[in-house]
Order: structure tokens, then C-alpha cells, then sequence
């Protein structure tokens, strides 16, 4: 899986889970400030991204650093890379 | 002659104000433990939180008369008894006063200042007033939950914060998780006018008009199939519109549907 389909894979979950226009899907866009995540609302993406990219992020401490688009498109790269929390 | 108006407003409201609340706070207190005495824990809340809605209304709507007029209107079709979830914009620290026109017996979910706030703040906690900064989201929806399975409706502002202008904030989404969990109707309140009576961080009111509009609840039935994300957009968008519609000169109804 390259970057351009992490990035669209993600795009999809923020477009159908969330029902956030295509248009505001910025890489710079602040999750919570431009398209209106809160915590509880993460936790719910967090649920999301591990079924789709078959990986385990819910414990791990990085996702607190998250604050944009960009930074999510970089973090399941870092996670694809590593490769070693696959869900089984 | 401004400056004037204003230094005279705010002695005759302070005045008024500190002379209601020394004069109606003990007497609303001892009534209702008086008759606390004769009635059941939960009819003796329901009086006390009546009555702190009874006060609200005093002092927002009496007190600062005329410099400050009030209007509400109540747009919803079916006037039921409740329960209901009160989610409101939230411009000034006058709002929770507000809330004391809606009638029902009700809480308020706050930040952690008002409690901080000299008696009212002590009421507030007796009332059973919920802190959302100081508890985990299970705690808080349980507690809601059991509020409104005794018939008292809560009153929310999910923008967590008084905005800073009259655009209105992101929502956060606790309290529309807990309305789903407990199936119960989301009433949108729209305050407007009230953005300098306080202005934020300030205690000096500036006269004006307050307009309040209570809008047509949404049954769960109309709101079940949506997720807390896009239920709380949904609302946000409701709010926003009417206020919009309240700011621009006119006023419309709103179709929930």
C-alpha cells in the first residue's frame, strides 16, 4: 500500500464515518479546530482506522501528538512501516 | 452620557442584585427545607431546583429591566412535560440565568467556574449541577442518564466554552452520546444578544436585547440512525441557522425534518 492510498483510505473514513465534505479534507486541516472531532470523537476514528489498516493504535501513546490530517497520514505510514501491530 | 448610563445600570443592578439574593436566597432555602420536612428527597429536589430557576429568572429578567429586556419565544409544536436535553449556544456567563425561563425542573451540565462562585456556586453543587471538566465520560452519562430516568432535564452547552465571538463553536459530543443511550428528545435553545451583558471576562453589563428561542425538540426516532458525530453537526447546524436568521433582522421557523 503506498502513501497516496493510506492518504485516500483515511479520506474515505472521514467522508463516510464522519460525513466531512471532500473539500475540507486538507492535509493541514486540525481535526479538532476545522472539522469539529472532540475526544470521545477520536476514540470512535481510532476504531475505525484499526479495521481498516488492520493495525493496533488504540494504546499507543503517539496518537496523543495528533493534530492534523498530515499527522494522521504520517502516523499509519510510521505503523504500515513498522509492521508489527497487525491485528490478527 | 454613555459612560454615565452605564455607571448608573450597573450600581442599580448591583445594588438590586445583592439585595435580591441576601433577601431571597435564605427565604427560597428555608422554604423549600421546611417543606422538605413534610415531602419525599426527590419532591424536596424538584422544589430546590425550581427554585433556583425561579431566581435565575429574578435576576435576568427583573433586575437589569429596563436596560435589559428579555424575549423568548417558545417555537415548539408539542408542548410535552419532558424530560428533555436542553442544548444551547453559549455567548456569556448570563446564560445559565436564562435557563430559569424554560419550565421544567432541570440541571445545568457546567465547567468547573461556577462552582468556584460564592453561594450560587454551593446551590449549584446541592442542585445536582454536573461538572463535566471533573468526571470520566461513564461517570457523566450515567449520571445524566439517571436524571432524566427521574424526569429532570438537563440543559447543556457542548460548546464547552463561551465563544469568543458570535460565531459558534465546535460541539463536543458527550451530551449527544448520552441523548442516543437514553432515547431522549434534543431541544435546541438559541440565546442571542447577551454578548455584553457580561462581556467575557468582564462583570460590567451594557444594556441590550436578549432574545431566547426554544425550538422544536428532535424525537429519537428522527435522530437514531445518525452517529454522535453528525447528530451533534446536525444540532450545531439548527443553532446556528436560527441564529443567523435572529441576527439578520428576520425571523423564520426552522423545519427539523
Amino acid at each position: 500500500m503506498d502513501k497516496q492510498e493510506i492518504i485516500d483510505k483515511i479520506n474515505q473514513v472521514f467522508e463516510k464515518s464522519f460525513e466531512i465534505e471532500k473539500g475540507k479534507l486538507q492535509p493541514q486541516a486540525n481535526i479538532f479546530e476545522d472539522l469539529g472531532l472532540d475526544s470521545l470523537d477520536v476514540v470512535d476514528l481510532v476504531v475505525v482506522l484499526q479495521q481498516k489498516f488492520g493495525i493496533k493504535i488504540r494504546d499507543d501513546q503517539r496518537i496523543r501528538n495528533i493534530r492534523t490530517l498530515e499527522d494522521i497520514y504520517k502516523f499509519i505510514l510510521i505503523l504500515k512501516d513498522e509492521g508489527k501491530n497487525t491485528v490478527n | 452620557m454613555k459612560t454615565l448610563k452605564l455607571i448608573y445600570f450597573n450600581t442599580v443592578f448591583y445594588t438590586l442584585f445583592l439585595s435580591f439574593s441576601m433577601f431571597s436566597i435564605p427565604i427560597l432555602s428555608l422554604s423549600v427545607i421546611f417543606l422538605g420536612l413534610f415531602s419525599s428527597h426527590r419532591n424536596t429536589m424538584k422544589r430546590f431546583r425550581r427554585a433556583i430557576n425561579w431566581y435565575g429568572n429574578v435576576v435576568i429578567r427583573v433586575l437589569p429591566f429596563p436596560f435589559v429586556r428579555f424575549r423568548y419565544k417558545d417555537y415548539a409544536r408539542n408542548k410535552g412535560r419532558g424530560p428533555y436535553i436542553f442544548v444551547c449556544n453559549h455567548r456569556s456567563s448570563s446564560d445559565p440565568f436564562l435557563i430559569g425561563c424554560l419550565p421544567y425542573e432541570l440541571i445545568q451540565i457546567v465547567n468547573t467556574w461556577p462552582f468556584r462562585l460564592p453561594v450560587l456556586g454551593i446551590f449549584a453543587r446541592w442542585a445536582g449541577y454536573l461538572n463535566v471538566k471533573r468526571m470520566q465520560f461513564k461517570e457523566f452519562s450515567c449520571k445524566t442518564i439517571e436524571l432524566l430516568r427521574q424526569g429532570v432535564s438537563i440543559v447543556a452547552f457542548p460548546e464547552g466554552t463561551r465563544s469568543r465571538n458570535k460565531k459558534i463553536g465546535q460541539f463536543h459530543s458527550s451530551i449527544f452520546r448520552v441523548a442516543l443511550q437514553a432515547q431522549c428528545p434534543i431541544v435546541p435553545i438559541c440565546i442571542s444578544g447577551n454578548e455584553n451583558i457580561p462581556p467575557r471576562g468582564s462583570l460590567l453589563l451594557h444594556p441590550g436585547i436578549i432574545k431566547m428561542h426554544k425550538l422544536t425538540g428532535l424525537e429519537w426516532e428522527q435522530y437514531k440512525d445518525l452517529g454522535p458525530f453528525k447528530l451533534k453537526n446536525k444540532v450545531r447546524d439548527i443553532i446556528a441557522s436560527e441564529l443567523a436568521a435572529m441576527e439578520g433582522g428576520h425571523e423564520r421557523f426552522i423545519s427539523l425534518s
